[in-house]
């Protein structure tokens, strides 16, 4: 658990951050959003202490970070930055192991977690641990980039903007990715970012920054139905709240199931149970139908969501 | 870098080695070959090729020459390491001509009669070596053959020059005039130089240290390194004699370790001071440049300070630095030459000695290894550099 409490941070005259208070619980993903200067780097920053706070009080897991040796304090937290940060001297796998080398793992435990690392980020080792990061595509870089911020098994996950230099195509797949990653690992994660539709997908809880304050601190979900104010309004998009709220929402929970599973007619559209229901819709309204056929994981058609309820499901 | 198939780049007529093959070939016919003098000073008469080595000699190398430019632009497969076996033999057995050069025209009975080296010869030499340099660089060999080549090379001009067929060469006979003396020279010049560039190796890097670490001082020691820089080299020389003879004279353990004014200890000093420029900046350049936003997520996975100058920023720097080390090398090699006129020693000597004796011999007696010396220097710390580099380039 992270918690901040009236911190503030000043550069010079300028204040960055002010006064704000936010706690991050223990396996949550917390999306700090807003645009660029509004303090929600600095935060992050402040939270592995590369940047200290003029004032207030940082607590992890109840201990004041002021009293902590940093480097110990950064040990246990991984960072992931835009551009990667990759040494361009190292190899993939070296890159990876940095932290179990500093903490002086055994070499066989590094080899093995490099090994297993790179399977998790869907990185094939044989091809990949020895080539040097310019030899690699912006994603892949980037995958190495959280590979290595997961290589310690740290508590707590800072991520700041790690997916902006990237392509549209390639950040949506390490989104998704990011999203299976925490259901297996569920790291407390403190992530930064301009991009509120990736704020949306990704967070449990989303802060809502603008000038150094925390504007709100809320669900996805309470975030899009009630915005505390114009500019969180005007931020999420006050017209397409609707598919973004669908965007939210899983085909589970609007689907009729029927009673067995059964294979799906070939040549029919079909949506999986865990697609968005914005996804739905955009079939049902492109194909003219009234009803889309929804599958599991294995590709059994499992049941079928109406336009109809659709429609309800967004409101 | 978009490497084309190799066959192709083979099957191209090559045009650079035509060109420097025509080249030789013209320079070797119109300037003399090689000179006799009857004694140390007069300047004597001239011969041509084929006045020089007769129509055998004259051939040879009128073939060989031949040779290497119809292989360079004939299609025949391997036709560069073909190139690579004439021309590097053709370059170990050089020193052959002169032997028959001496032999055909050396007067029996003249004592004092020499043979020296004409124009001729050293354009054959100089257009060979640029000949043999494309060839390498076409067959993108490593440095390992290079170095092989270069010892190779040296080698065989070592043993034909201290065999006797030579010793009637100008060159030979100022060597031998002087036994002992040039080895002495040898080591005393890179005594200097190599003392010189280690010591203000260490002075740079302590100094770009403290440049990066705090910022007020980059101005005050680039300032201070530039301006020893733009004292011409003999007033540093010239400048170091009084206060070194007074030092030495105030205190008399300096005296007994050989700091004077004149002598090794001011040659030291200037050249030292001269090698803080390229040094400094290299090093401070070099430092800098490691992105900052590496050292942030180094730092921010929790590596110490330290850890991140031995494990990022010096790995990253290493090759820019040596490259200060190279220049910085070769600068102090040459200048070590000037440093002999205030008694420092080293190949310096042989060159002043003959330029007050106007004996162009003995000028080239220290003038040709100081050159031979900044190349090996230059040759070895590319390579160092080379090797350095911290990642294979992208594919």
């Amino acid at each position: 658990m992270i918690e901040l409490k009236n911190v503030t941070r000043r550069f010079g005259e300028t204040v960055a951050v002010d006064n704000i208070n936010l706690t991050i619980e223990t396996g949550e993903v917390c999306v700090l959003v807003g645009s660029s200067g509004c303090g929600k780097s600095t935060t992050l920053r402040m939270i592995n202490r590369l940047l200290p706070h003029s004032e207030g009080e940082i607590l992890v897991d109840g201990e004041d970070i002021t009293t902590m040796n940093p480097e110990q304090l950064r040990l246990n937290m991984g960072y992931v930055i835009q551009g990667t940060g990759l040494f361009p001297h190292w190899t993939v796998a070296r890159n990876i192991a940095m932290v179990p080398r500093l903490l002086k793992w055994p070499k066989e435990r590094i080899d093995a977690r490099v090994h297993e690392l790179m399977t998790l980020l869907d990185l094939d080792p044989q091809a990949h641990a020895h080539k040097y990061p310019q030899q690699l595509s912006g994603g892949q870089a980037q995958r190495v980039g959280v590979a290595r911020a997961l290589a310690a098994d740290p508590n707590i996950l800072l991520m700041d903007e790690p997916f902006g230099a990237l392509d549209a195509i390639t950040r949506e797949n390490l989104q998704l990715e990011m999203l299976r990653i925490q259901r297996q690992v569920r790291k407390t994660t403190v992530f930064v970012t301009h991009d509120i539709d990736e704020a949306l997908k990704l967070a449990t809880r989303i802060a809502v920054m603008d000038q150094g304050r925390i504007l709100q601190h809320d669900t996805p979900e309470n975030i899009l139905r009630d915005p505390s104010s114009e500019f969180v309004e005007n931020l999420v998009g006050k017209q397409d709240r609707g598919l973004k709220l669908m965007s939210l929402q899983s085909v589970r929970k609007v689907m009729t199931a029927h009673r067995d599973s059964r294979h799906p007619e070939p040549g029919v559209d079909t949506v999986r149970e865990d697609d968005s229901a914005r996804l739905a819709l955009s079939i049902v309204l492109w194909q003219g139908a009234e009803q889309v056929p929804v599958v599991n994981a294995d590709g059994q058609e499992i049941g079928f969501v109406t336009r109809e309820r659709l429609m309800q499901g967004g409101a | 870098m978009s490497v084309p198939h190799s066959g192709f780049i083979a099957d191209r007529p090559n045009r650079v080695i035509p060109a420097l093959g025509l080249l030789a070939l013209a320079l070797v016919w119109i300037l003399d070959f090689g000179v006799i003098q009857p004694n140390r000073i007069v300047s004597g008469t001239g011969h041509g090729l084929w006045s020089a080595l007769g129509w055998p000699g004259a051939a040879v190398v009128t073939v060989v020459l031949a040779g290497a430019i119809l292989l360079s632009i004939a299609r025949i497969p391997k036709r560069y390491l073909l190139l690579l076996g004439l021309i590097g033999a053709s370059l170990a057995a050089l020193p052959l001509l002169l032997e028959v050069f001496a032999g055909r025209h050396l007067p029996a009975d003249a004592p004092y009669a020499r043979s020296s080296i004409g124009a001729g010869f050293w354009c054959l030499l100089f257009l060979l070596s640029l000949m043999l340099i494309e060839v390498l660089g076409r067959l993108r060999t490593g440095h390992w053959l290079q170095l092989f080549l270069l010892v190779a090379l040296s080698g065989s001009w070592l043993l034909l020059f201290r065999g006797d067929g030579l010793e009637s060469l100008s060159l030979v006979r100022e060597f031998s005039a002087r036994p002992g003396k040039f080895e002495q020279a040898l080591y005393t010049h890179l005594a200097l130089a190599l003392g010189a560039v280690s010591i203000s190796a260490c002075l740079a890097f302590g100094l770009a240290l403290k440049m990066t670490r705090s910022p007020a001082w980059q101005r005050p020691i680039l300032a201070l390194v530039s301006f020893l820089q733009t004292i011409p080299s003999l007033a540093v020389f010239g400048l170091l004699i009084a206060p070194l003879s007074a030092l030495s004279s105030a205190f008399p353990v300096l005296q007994a370790m050989g700091i004077r004014g004149i002598g090794w200890a001011p040659a030291l000093l200037a050249l030292i001071a001269y090698s803080l420029l390229p040094m400094v900046r290299n090093t401070f350049v070099a430092l800098t440049e490691v992105p900052e936003s590496l050292a942030d997520a180094g730092r921010g996975m929790g590596m110490t300070e330290k850890q991140l100058f031995f494990q990022l920023r010096l790995p990253l720097a290493l090759p820019v630095i040596i490259e200060g080390v190279r220049i910085t090398t070769i600068q102090a090699i040459g200048l070590t030459a000037v440093a002999a006129l205030i008694g420092a020693g080293g190949f310096g000597s042989f060159i002043f000695q003959g330029l007050g004796q106007a004996a162009m011999d003995l000028v080239l007696l220290g003038a040709l290894p100081t050159i031979a010396l900044a190349l090996l220097a230059d040759a070895l710390l590319t390579m160092l550099a080379a090797s350095l580099k911290p990642t294979p380039a992208t594919a």
